[in-house]
Formats: C-alpha cells, structure tokens, sequence
C-alpha cells in the first residue's frame, strides 16, 4: 500500500514537472516567434508550409508537429537540441539559416529541451512539406557546410559578470532564442549576418527594420526603457506604432512576454554601444513636398510630424523615417499600413496607400521633406526608387 | 385592370428595382478617370455649349465664368463616357411618363438627349437669325433663347427645350463644382468662389479659430500647382 501510494506521488510530481517544463517551453516558443513561420497562411499552427522569400529562392517552413510522418514525432530530444543550436537536423540534412540557428545555438540547452516539450504536447498534424525547393545550386544542402564553417559560430550564450541581472536576461533573449538580428542586423553577400554591424538596420523581404543601437538618428537614442517595453508589449511606445513584419512580432510574440524579460531586453538593447553615424547635414526640402505633406499628411502626422500617441506614429526623429535605405517609407506610403493590434491596443491604426494618388515624383518630393524636416536628416529618395518599389516590394 | 392599380403596380416594380440597383452600386470608390480619348462634341456643338455654360455662369471680377473653367469640357467628357451612355442606368421599357419624384425616366441616354437639342436649337437659331449659330449671337439673345427654354416657352423643334435646358443647367454646375479632375473647375475656380478647401481630411487645428479665414488652398484629389514646383 504504502509503495502504491508513493509510485502515485512520483507519477504526479513527474506530471508536475513535465507540465511546468511544458508551460515553460510555450512560453520559450513564444519567445523565438516559433508559429509565424511554422505556420502557413490559414493553415494549422506549427505544421509549416509558410513560404518564406529569400534572396535564394522561396523556401517552404517545416512541420514542427509530432507528427511521425510528416513532422518531428521522430525526433529524439538530442536530435531537436543539434538541429535547433548546430543547424544539422536528423540524417545530416544541413539547415538553412532562415530557421535561426544562428541565434537559437546562444540558447541554454534546458530551455530547447523545454520548447521541445512543449511541441511534442501538441496535436500531431499529418502536411507533408517539401522543403527543398530552392532552386539550384541552392537546393544541394551540403553547401551549408561551407557557410556553417565560414560564417556560423555556434557556442551558448555567457552572462557578462560585471553587468546587472536584466542585461543578462536581456541579452540572453535578444541575442538568443528572440533573434532580432534576423531582421535588424544586415546580411552579406552569403545572407549571413555581418556582424561587426550587429542590430544596426537591415534591409529583409523589401523592408528597412531599423537599427537596435541607441543612435541618435537611425536607432532608439529617443527612446526610454519604458518606451520600449509598451512598444514590445502593445505595439505602441515611443511615438511609434509597429506595422509592416514587427506588427507580426509584436501580436504573437513580444505581447506575450512577461514585463520582467521585456524590461530586460530593453535594458540590453539601450546599453549597447551606439552605431557611428556618418554626419548628415539636412537636404535642402523642396517646396513641393511641404506642400504635399501639408495636403495629405499633416492632418494625421501634424503639421510638425509630431503625430498622435497610440494612433498615428510621430516622423519627428524617427528612426524609420531616417534610414539609410527609404523602402519602409516608400512601401508605407505606397500600399498604406496597419499597426499591430495587441489586447492592451486592440484598434491597429491603419494608414491608406497612396499608390493611386500621388506618382513617383511626388512621393519622392515628400518623403525628401519627411527625411528633412523638424531635426530629421537624411539622403532625399528618387522616383526610380520609388517606380521600382511599385513593381516588387519583395 | 384599372390605370390605377396598372400604376400602382409600376411604381412598386421600380421602386424594388431602384433598391436592387443602390445595392449593387454599393459606394463608390473608382480610381480617378482617364480623360476620354475622343471627344462627345462637333466643333459646331462644342461652340453652343462653351457660348452656354458662359451665360449661365458669367464670369465676373472675381471669378471666372463657365467657359474658363471648363464646364464645357467637363460636359464633353462625361458624354463621351460612362454617364453619356447611361451605362449605370436600367435602360429598357417600359419607358413610363414618371412622377417628378422618380427623376428622369427618357429612353434616350444623355449623349442622345444633347445630340438632339443641339441640332434642333441650331435649326432655331439658323431660322430665327438669319442662318446664325448660338454662339455667334449677341449675350443678350443668347440669354432670351436660354430663357425661353428654362420657361418652356421657346419650342424647339423634334426637341424637348425645357428638359434640355435642366440637364445643361445641372451639368454646368457639376462642372463647375467637381474635382478638376473631371475636367471642370479649372484652376478650382468654383471652389475659391465659395471657399471650399476642396479634399481636405482634417480641421482640427482651424475648429477653435472662429471667424478667421482658413489659410490654407484648396486641393483637388490630383493635388494643386504648389505640389509640382520646382525644388
């Protein structure tokens, strides 16, 4: 009797363990935005066939359900850790870094093997996805070995002894499983990150994700760590409302975090040295893309591009408006945009495309008056770019 | 069957027809129209309807007159498209003498109905004026002729004068009025006149600033001059 009862206790503390490791594991999940692209568009959560487009081609996500057939239901918690921190999946089969291995190797292996939990408790969903469809010489995999030995550095994440609790947690989820140098660090020739201009702005899918760094023009200079936890949290912070890929980040991934972690990466992230700006002296703003702005934008983004906390991003300083590279703008202006909608700010402001009413030289005139106005500085964009950015955003 | 009842019955068959078409219509949300290629009017037409739209909006010191602002072109360029041939309009009989509450019920489409007029106030004026066209006529006789019509006093032959008139009354000042667009209100010249900023979104930094002219110009979906200076 007495040793039923205690093979009784052993099993419940073991479902306890295993339920929490669980718990933690979605939340881990969340964390690296696992379901954005693991799930297709109207398709079952984690069971891939998202396209993804890349400079090489369009690959299609994997299924990352236990399923046997068709997922990962065969794989062992060894297998999920190599092909998550190594990029090596079961049968030596090389991963391409748009899964972010990367990043995902700075991860400790207790928090994989709990985001591994986690996806063997879901419901195994039979879709077989061909994920080789890169097209030649793309598609032979092995090449990735060269790239792993060029440009991959694997090795976990160490915290910094002399610097406080939330840089290292901050810097643990930044640099690690939340992987925000996918998008906001530039890519080489390879696609592989360049990493002496790590967080400083990168150009992904037709989009300028701005720089991470706290510079004053093309970064988060302006921003408090407040700013930035309601930005992650709501969508909304700082002036700024997240639209565009960050809109998706912020709905299934950022919202969901604990206010303890996004504290902690807004510490990291403004604690970083700042990215050397080049010195830009404001262009000259034509006369035409005042007259513009005031006629169409200011009613909305203010006559000083101050806009409307929560409703319409302020131009004033922003980081977006600054970039070295204007496709977010010229994109934003073109096909219009919607902010993230989150529980705390569920609205999700939108803004219409102008691609009807205005043509390529008066987009071009007023975003030189937008880049060039009220502090702002930057390179005046030219109608080709914005003729070409009406073919293929991509 | 009575006439009443045969009425009666007319009445709900257009009535349940005109709520079938405002749901298809649904809001109108088209992108700006091109300019027709060819143009609606005869040279000898065009003539009449710019001598027209000037008397009916004469230019002053302030403003100028239909002409000027294009209420003759705005005009060619809706006949010669889709509104010229009616082409949103149920047009199939019967063809039922309406109430004035139902608008206008004609067979013909626009385009047909100015074809018309035009030709029949030609022949007046050829015989009434020694072989003269409209627009060649003094101000003072165009204005008796446009007065005659508006009244239904003046016939003109193979022509409904009087409905001619209307239709040219109201087109002048939608052409006058519309985005420039459309080919009319040049320069925004209808808009200045009575102080409409034109497409504007918001007034809120003007709401609280009671009489105080509103400083900015007006804008037409296209935009305004300033936005096209050089730099």
């Amino acid at each position: 009797m007495r040793g039923i009862v205690a093979l009784l206790l052993l099993a419940l503390l073991g479902g306890g363990a295993r339920a929490d490791e669980v718990t933690r594991g979605r939340y881990l999940a969340t964390v690296g935005d696992c379901i954005a692209c693991h799930t297709a568009p109207g398709g079952a959560p984690f069971a891939g066939g998202r396209p993804i487009a890349t400079p090489f081609g369009t690959l299609r996500s994997a299924n990352i359900t236990p399923d046997r057939a068709s997922g990962i239901g065969g794989w062992s918690d060894a297998a999920f850790d190599r092909a998550l921190r190594a990029g090596i999946a079961p049968g030596g089969k090389y991963l391409y870094p748009a899964c972010p291995f990367p990043y995902f190797t700075r991860a400790r292996g207790e928090d994989i093997a709990a985001i591994h939990a986690y996806l063997r408790s879901l419901a195994p969903v039979g879709n077989p996805v061909q994920t080789d469809a890169l097209p030649f010489p793309f598609d032979i995999r092995a090449l990735m070995r060269g790239w792993d030995a060029a440009f991959f550095r694997p090795g976990v994440w160490h915290d910094d002894p002399a610097q406080d609790a939330a840089w290292n947690r901050g810097g643990y989820l930044v640099e690690g499983l939340g992987h925000c140098g996918a998008c906001h660090t530039a890519k080489n020739a390879f696609g592989a990150d360049e990493t002496r201009r790590a967080l400083q702005g990168g150009l992904l899918q037709g989009w300028w994700a701005p720089g991470l760094t706290p510079a004053p023009r093309t970064g988060l200079a302006g921003w408090s760590i407040d700013g930035l936890v309601a930005y992650l949290r709501t969508g909304s912070g700082g002036g700024q409302l997240a639209s565009g890929p960050m809109a998706e980040v912020v709905e299934r991934s950022t919202s969901h975090l604990s206010d303890t972690d996004l504290r902690a990466m807004a510490v990291y992230l403004l604690a970083r040295p700042a990215r050397t700006e080049v010195a830009v002296r404001p262009a000259p703003t034509p006369l035409a893309g005042e007259a513009i702005y005031l006629d169409r934008c200011a009613a909305c983004h203010g006559r000083a591009g101050e806009g409307t906390a929560g409703l319409f991003p302020a131009l004033r300083g922003s980081a977006v408006v600054q970039a070295p590279r204007p496709q977010t703008l010229i994109r934003v202006v073109l096909e219009g945009g919607r902010a993230a909608a989150t529980d705390a700010a569920p609205t999700g402001a939108a803004m219409p495309g102008f691609a009807s009413l205005l043509d390529n030289d008066e987009i071009a005139a007023v975003l030189a008056y937008i880049r060039n106005s009220w502090g702002n500085a930057s390179a005046p964009p030219r109608p080709a770019q914005v003729e070409r950015m009406r073919g293929s955003p991509g | 069957m009575r006439p009443e009842a045969l009425r009666r019955r007319d009445l709900l068959a257009s009535s349940a027809m005109a709520l079938v078409l405002a749901a298809c219509a649904g809001p109108a949300s088209l992108p700006p129209p091109a300019a027709e290629a060819a143009p609606f009017f005869t040279a000898e037409e065009a003539a009449t309807i710019a001598a027209a739209v000037d008397r009916l909006i004469p230019p002053d010191a302030a403003t100028p007159g239909g002409r000027e602002a294009g209420c003759a072109d705005f005009i060619d360029r809706q006949l010669a498209g889709p509104y010229g041939r009616s082409a949103d309009l149920y047009m199939r009989p019967p063809f039922a003498e309406g109430i004035p509450q139902q608008g206008p019920q004609s067979p013909l489409t626009p385009a047909r109905r100015y074809r018309q007029a035009l030709a029949a106030l030609a022949t007046y004026c050829r015989n009434a004026y020694a072989g003269q066209e409209f627009a060649q006529l003094p101000p003072a006789e165009q204005d008796r002729i446009l007065r005659g019509l508006e009244a239904g006093s003046l016939h003109l032959p193979g022509a409904n004068g009087h409905a001619f008139f209307e239709l040219l009354l109201a087109n002048t000042m939608e052409g006058f009025f519309a985005d420039p667009i459309y080919g009319g209100n040049r320069d925004m010249a209808g808009w200045r006149m009575v102080g409409f900023p034109g497409t504007r979104y918001d007034y809120r930094d003007y709401v609280a600033l009671h009489n105080q002219p509103y400083p900015l110009p007006p804008v037409g979906l296209a935009g305004r001059p300033a936005w096209h200076q050089p730099a």
